[in-house]
């Protein structure tokens, strides 16, 4: 990034290839909008190329494109006036049977209950399980303490299993 | 380690990054039978959440990326172009000059206002050094007229009503240290007859040895020739102190 921001354009190309795809799959997992997520992808990047001279190198990289990719989620919101219901859309991961047909149920309910999340805590878990990111990198993107962000992450957790359980106990049902 | 803190640790538990070298979290875990269940639980649920399958994007994602970066790319080469006679010498050059120019014809132009305005602030400033220094000059207290001498300084050589005012103090007043500076106030003012004048005038009428001392210097200092008779005067009169006596020979001798 930082022979990006001194002028060397092409970098961008690499960043884009090392990026591009756990940063779809943030947008995904957020909005659950394929299209738009391939649209904010392309937005995220060349946000960066515009506000190049604003990446601090002592700063993490990978911390600095998430806040990019959160503010360009928030503007697509405004635009959108409305969101996507995740649990509405088809996964590639497909409609094969197979014989781990409980783990997929497992994974389909999961689904709906992000779904139902409010878009904060979504969000937190997405970066901080599904991105795999420190929590200090979390901490920068949300501008709050690592501590913090670990009380965060627990409540999302447990807010998640509240609506995941009652999903379940449904399906059982 | 209660209940609520080790619910802080959870996330670390979960993510194996739990850091419990005396043990107290998971000692909790096997004492709370509600925070083992909730642990337990949501871990699994942490499990399956990782496990959510990743999506690919689209090949056409890609091709719209580089045909996007081309094209900014492309941009941005032409801006450069389009722009380059503001990096060229000889425009830099020409507009520093015609800035040089168009700074000087505004001071020119704003030049006679800026005067007059300068001039009535000026005027104003003097004027209220002048009233400054003649009330200081009326006062009661000797500190205050003190000042006013000290403010006398800052009028103009010229001004007759500042001048009037220092000799009636250097005349009258009661107070020895006023009427020593007001000596040396008057100096500023020899330019003036009446200055020199009331400065010898004022030599008969002090009764203090160190203001007279201090009038004879300045007499001598300004080769006051008109005040022989007045030296004359003070040393034929009947208790003139022995100091008093010495300086005005040597003035006497200093001017002839």
């Amino acid at each position: 990034m930082q022979a990006v921001r001194d002028g060397d354009l092409g970098g961008l190309a690499i960043l884009f290839e090392r990026h591009h795809r756990p940063l779809f799959n943030y947008f995904v997992h957020v909005n659950g909008n394929r299209e738009l997520s391939e649209d904010l992808v392309q937005d995220v990047f060349f946000r960066m190329l515009k506000y190049r001279k604003s990446y601090q190198p002592d700063r993490s990289f990978t911390a600095w494109m998430y806040q990019i990719a959160r503010n360009a989620h928030v503007d697509s919101i405004g635009k959108r006036k409305f969101e996507v219901a995740l649990g509405e859309r088809e996964f590639s991961s497909g409609n094969k049977m197979d014989e781990n047909l409980k783990r997929k149920q497992e994974i389909t309910i999961l689904k709906r209950a992000m779904s139902l999340l409010p878009l904060e805590k979504r969000e937190l878990l997405v970066l901080s399980r599904y991105q795999n990111l420190k929590y200090e990198e979390i901490a920068s993107i949300l501008g709050c303490d690592v501590g913090a962000v670990k009380v965060r992450v627990y409540r999302a957790v447990r807010a998640l299993g509240q609506i995941y359980f009652e999903l379940a106990g449904e399906k059982a049902s | 380690m209660n209940c609520e803190e080790a619910r802080t640790q959870f996330v670390d538990y979960w993510r194996g990054t739990l850091e419990d070298p005396a043990g107290e979290f998971l000692a909790h875990l096997d004492s709370c039978e509600r925070c083992h269940a909730e642990a337990q639980e949501l871990r699994d649920l942490w499990g399956t959440l990782g496990a959510l399958p990743e999506e690919d994007p689209s090949l056409d994602m890609r091709v719209r990326f580089y045909d996007s970066l081309r094209a900014w790319r492309q941009r941005e080469g032409e801006r450069r172009k389009g722009l380059w006679w503001v990096r060229h010498p000889v425009f830099q050059a020409t507009a520093a000059a015609a800035i040089l120019v168009i700074g000087i014809a505004t001071g020119y132009f704003f030049r006679g206002r800026d005067t007059s305005e300068v001039s009535q602030l000026r005027g104003e400033v003097y004027n209220m050094r002048q009233l400054v220094a003649l009330s200081l000059l009326q006062q009661q207290n000797a500190s205050d007229r003190l000042r006013g001498v000290n403010y006398a300084y800052r009028v103009e050589q010229s001004d007759p009503q500042v001048l009037s005012a220092l000799l009636t103090t250097l005349d009258h007043d009661s107070n020895v240290n006023v009427r020593l500076a007001a000596v040396d106030a008057v100096r500023n003012f020899t330019d003036s007859p009446i200055g020199r004048k009331g400065l010898v005038q004022a030599l008969a009428k002090q009764d203090s040895p160190l203001v007279q001392i201090s009038i004879l210097d300045q007499i001598v200092e300004l080769r006051e020739k008109s005040a022989v008779p007045a030296i004359q005067f003070l040393l034929s009169g009947p208790a003139v102190n022995p100091d008093v006596r010495q300086r005005a020979q040597w003035a006497l001798k200093q001017l002839q």
